[in-house]
């Protein structure tokens, strides 16, 4: 039902010190570790699950070029973070760009209710999905990120704090705030899968 | 202290993630005896779940990892190496280095003309690619770029093979004996005292030889295997 603590970090140092060293398949491990949480963070900002694939998908290309760029590799999940986010807003940009020489052809980015809600989890409705997807859209941008690196990534609360350079406490009042905001808003819907 | 307070603090390290498995178990048993801390801890779990079910990808990691590599293999100027700025040094050291070189030359009488890095000839041996399944990597010795592994390829001496994740592949050796190389896994086909020999860096392989056949070994990190009989597999963590 509940999972205990897990320290998904070990092991990323070796596969980014590998990978550097030209060993491409290392890469390809931290690409399956990191794949759930760098998709998540793109779709919480995108919205579109297939274009939070194609910005996920970049989001890695970019950490290999950058890879030498990495100062600390045991830090390379909070790395990573930051470079898919930098891909989303430029993502948002290019949007923006294509809607302005588009018209009204192109889809809004907020307007996402015609969207498909792809999950490979077949135990919530598309409704229930968007929903939730949603409601995690509209916390704050800073709370996002740690919600999605939590979940997601399966980091704990001070493994996220080494990660971004914080400090545990605020790291912690931060998730806290979320949960509190995500509890009242996903009530309805936590009751109705509940039942 | 009592359970109640000290099962609210546990849903606060379960939420924070820094939850052991005996205090887990710990929470879980007091949340099975107790109906409002039952509920306050199956609310937050049941709030995890709905998360993770809500952003999880279509797309499944491993194929994922596969799809990255590919297009790093289809573009191997994508090269990961030292920041442009660690290149900049480089570059300058590397000047000062040739200018060096260059008066050293000019004084000696003889000036240097730039060659081009000698790459080690490519020795074929008599192995096919018999067939590739999912993605399958393969790098020829001296070079550091990897390319996807197609069926029917020729093979030779100092390839180094990596099968990705859902992934594998079969080699056809000389006289229809095989060896099926394992999802994960990583072979090398090195020289030993003039002999082609497989080494497996990781993952799992197993060989399918013809009966009866020579001397055929395995060398793996933790020693050699031989071939007794005609088919054995062999697994390294």
């Amino acid at each position: 039902m509940a999972n205990a603590l897990k320290q998904p970090v070990a092991g990323d140092e070796q596969w980014v010190l590998a990978a550097l060293q030209g060993d491409v398949p290392a890469f390809g491990r931290l690409v399956e570790r990191h794949w759930s949480m760098v998709f998540a963070l793109a779709l919480s900002r995108v919205k579109d699950p297939t274009e939070a694939e194609d910005i996920a998908q970049e989001s890695f290309l970019k950490a290999y070029a950058k890879l030498g760029s990495l100062r600390d590799p045991s830090r390379f999940p909070g790395w990573l973070s930051k470079i898919t986010l930098q891909q989303c807003a430029n993502a948002a940009r290019k949007g923006v760009r294509r809607r302005a020489v588009l018209g009204s052809q192109a889809t809004a980015l907020t307007d996402v209710a015609a969207l498909p809600a792809r999950s490979s989890n077949p135990g919530l409705t598309d409704a229930q999905i968007q929903f939730v997807r949603e409601t995690v859209g509209r916390l704050p941008e800073r709370f996002q990120r740690l919600v999605i690196m939590r979940f997601m990534g399966e980091l704990s609360a001070v493994q996220i704090a080494e990660q971004l350079g914080k400090r545990p406490g605020t790291v912690r009042v931060w998730l806290h705030r979320a949960y509190k905001i995500l509890r009242k808003d996903l009530a309805p819907l936590l009751e109705e899968v509940k039942s | 202290m009592n359970d109640c307070q000290l099962c609210k603090e546990l849903i606060e390290q379960y939420l924070d993630g820094t939850l052991t498995d005996s205090q887990l178990a710990e929470l879980e048993a007091h949340a099975q005896e107790c109906e409002p801390c039952g509920m306050e801890f199956r609310r937050y779990v049941l709030l995890g779940e709905t998360i993770r079910d809500s952003f999880a990808p279509g797309l499944a990691a491993e194929r994922a990892g596969a799809s990255v590599l590919a297009k790093l293999a289809a573009h191997p100027q994508r090269r990961c190496g030292p920041s442009w700025v660690l290149w900049g040094r480089v570059a300058v050291a590397a000047c000062v280095l040739l200018a060096v070189g260059c008066l050293a030359g000019f004084a000696l009488g003889r000036a240097g003309a730039a060659r081009e890095p000698q790459r080690p000839p490519l020795a074929q041996v008599p192995v096919q690619v018999a067939d590739v399944r999912g993605t399958v990597l393969v790098r020829h010795q001296g070079y550091d770029v990897w390319h996807v592994l197609e069926a029917g390829s020729d093979v030779c001496l100092g390839d180094t093979f990596h099968s990705t994740a859902k992934s594998d592949f079969v080699l056809q050796l000389a006289k229809d004996s095989t060896i099926e190389v394992d999802q994960n896994s990583m072979l090398a086909l090195t020289s030993y005292n003039g002999q082609t020999q497989f080494f497996l860096a990781h993952g799992e392989c197993t060989a399918n030889l013809e009966s009866p056949h020579g001397p055929f070994f395995i060398r793996t990190p933790h020693g050699r295997v031989e071939a007794l009989g005609t088919e054995f597999t062999v697994t390294v963590e």
